[in-house]
């Protein structure tokens, strides 16, 4: 009786995903590449594609390079500092989306590729932060002073022992800040501005409508195989660690 | 000397998370000058019949995944065996894909189905998308009680109706109260769902959208904003409250 159930919640899960998966290699009952192709020859959305790809890779680097460093140097000392990561991951999106937008009104900051990447940046940091500081052990100190006991200098220390134990997180940390910046819609909507498109709000843009197409779906194939790809990279990082 | 590496992280922060609510708050007072009138426009019955509208969605999705996600999690954590791995994977998988490509990908199975724009098209799409989050605890604190506990129920003379009413539900109840707060809370909230699935169906989340996206209202907006918060944070300190008190 409970596997059955286990199986259908699985299905339901599921058949979406592939469903659209599926009707995106499919015309007319013929298996095809041709709506993939016309993505590709669209360019609103090779624009946007590149929209997305570099506001991702631009704030995955900058946040990981604040938040790795803030994570090594709490290393889980210093508690009242550490909840100042902890509130933008549990405060709901869109109020957070909403703030930054009245910020940069005020200030009368252009809207569009600085002030959606400015965005994006606070949000990853905060995620940033907390997987490295999960996977910092806290006897990092005592290898340090080890390292520094046995001649070492500082310099040395921290290049060839503290940075080789934090790189797993870094590079778990890395892929997640992609991820999130990569298919983040509701920060970007509401801090972009006219002429600045990323993938997540062309889609939307069609969608919202309620209105299902084959392109649509191919761009949601695509979308979903870059995240899928960024997991399995994960999975396997994370396994090789073990 | 060391500390001083978070700076620029925290003063990143302070300046693009922290200092924006507060400009939020303002806004909310009628910035630049000072009224109280947004907040009480907010509990006009027109918008109160929206907060009624997002309670009673927050609540049924919250109850559906719950129902869902116990058997699953249930399973996964003492029962699965050799396949346990396997099944986690395909649980967290959906956190890895957006709300907003879930949710289309669930669009294009509603759609054939004649169901889009209905009341029940919002509630799949929403048990839908935030299922996984109900799991994740739920499988976490089941996993916590062990086969142990349960079998030492059993050797002891309960029955399995017994066992689960008095062993398993209630070390488990740690994980039931995360994963009601992290669906309740951002479901509360919701507006890509309710727009994409149920057409007019008005929500705390899709009168924010509208306020501050169509209107350009950013007071009445930031109003609506800030007592949505105010519950949000309320939920939050039950919870650390409720937490603290469960590990006594």
């Amino acid at each position: 009786m409970i596997r059955f159930l286990v199986l259908l919640i699985f299905m339901f899960l599921y058949i979406p995903i592939v469903y659209v998966v599926a009707s995106s290699f499919i015309d007319g009952g013929e298996i095809t590449t041709k709506w993939f192709v016309k993505l590709f020859e669209d360019r609103d959305i090779v624009r946007s594609f590149y929209n997305s790809l570099s506001i991702a890779l631009l704030s995955t680097l900058f946040s990981v390079i604040l938040g790795s460093f803030a994570a090594y140097a709490f290393l889980k000392t210093n508690k009242r500092f550490e909840s100042l990561f902890y509130t933008p991951i549990v405060i709901p999106e869109i109020t957070e989306a909403l703030s930054l937008l009245l910020f940069y009104r005020l200030l009368s900051f252009p809207l569009g590729f600085y002030s959606v990447l400015l965005g994006h940046i606070a949000f990853n940091i905060a995620f940033v932060f907390i997987i490295v500081n999960a996977r910092l052990s806290s006897q990092l100190r005592s290898i340090e002073d080890a390292s520094l006991t046995l001649g070492a200098d500082e310099v040395q220390t921290f290049l060839r022992v503290t940075v080789p134990i934090a790189m797993p997180g870094i590079i778990a940390a890395s892929l997640i800040a992609f991820t999130l910046s990569w298919d983040n819609f509701i920060k970007t909507v509401f801090t972009t501005g006219p002429g600045f498109q990323t993938l997540p709000l062309l889609i939307w843009s069609q969608a919202a409508r309620g209105v299902v197409s084959p392109s649509l779906n191919a761009l949601t194939t695509l979308m979903l195989f870059v995240s899928l790809f960024l997991a399995y990279l994960y999975a396997k990082i994370s396994t090789k660690r073990e | 000397m060391r500390h001083f590496l978070a700076l620029p992280a925290i003063i990143y922060l302070l300046v693009l998370f922290y200092l924006p609510f507060l400009i939020t708050l303002l806004y909310s007072f009628g910035f630049p000058g000072f009224t109280l009138k947004h907040y009480s426009e907010i509990l006009d019955p027109l918008y109160l019949k929206v907060f009624i509208n997002s309670l009673i969605l927050a609540s049924i999705t919250t109850v559906l995944c719950f129902i869902l996600a116990y058997p699953l999690s249930y399973y996964i954590a003492l029962k699965a065996g050799k396949w346990k791995n396997f099944l986690l994977l395909l649980v967290i998988l959906p956190f890895w894909i957006s709300f907003l490509l879930r949710t289309y990908a669930i669009m294009t199975l509603l759609t054939p189905l004649g169901l889009m724009f209905t009341f029940p098209a919002v509630v799949i799409g929403m048990v839908y998308d935030y299922l996984p989050f109900m799991i994740l605890p739920l499988y976490a604190s089941l996993e916590r009680v062990g086969r142990s506990q349960i079998e030492a129920s059993y050797v002891l003379g309960a029955k399995p109706s017994q066992t689960f009413l008095k062993i398993t539900l209630p070390l488990s109840k740690s994980g039931i109260f995360a994963g009601v707060l992290l669906v309740f809370i951002p479901a509360l909230g919701e507006f890509v769902v309710p727009t994409m699935l149920g057409g007019t169906y008005a929500t705390i989340g899709t009168i924010t959208w509208d306020l501050f996206l169509r209107y350009h209202n950013w007071w009445k907006g930031s109003a609506l904003s800030v007592v949505y918060m105010a519950l949000v944070l309320l939920a939050i300190t039950i919870y650390i409250k409720r937490s603290e008190r469960i590990e006594l």
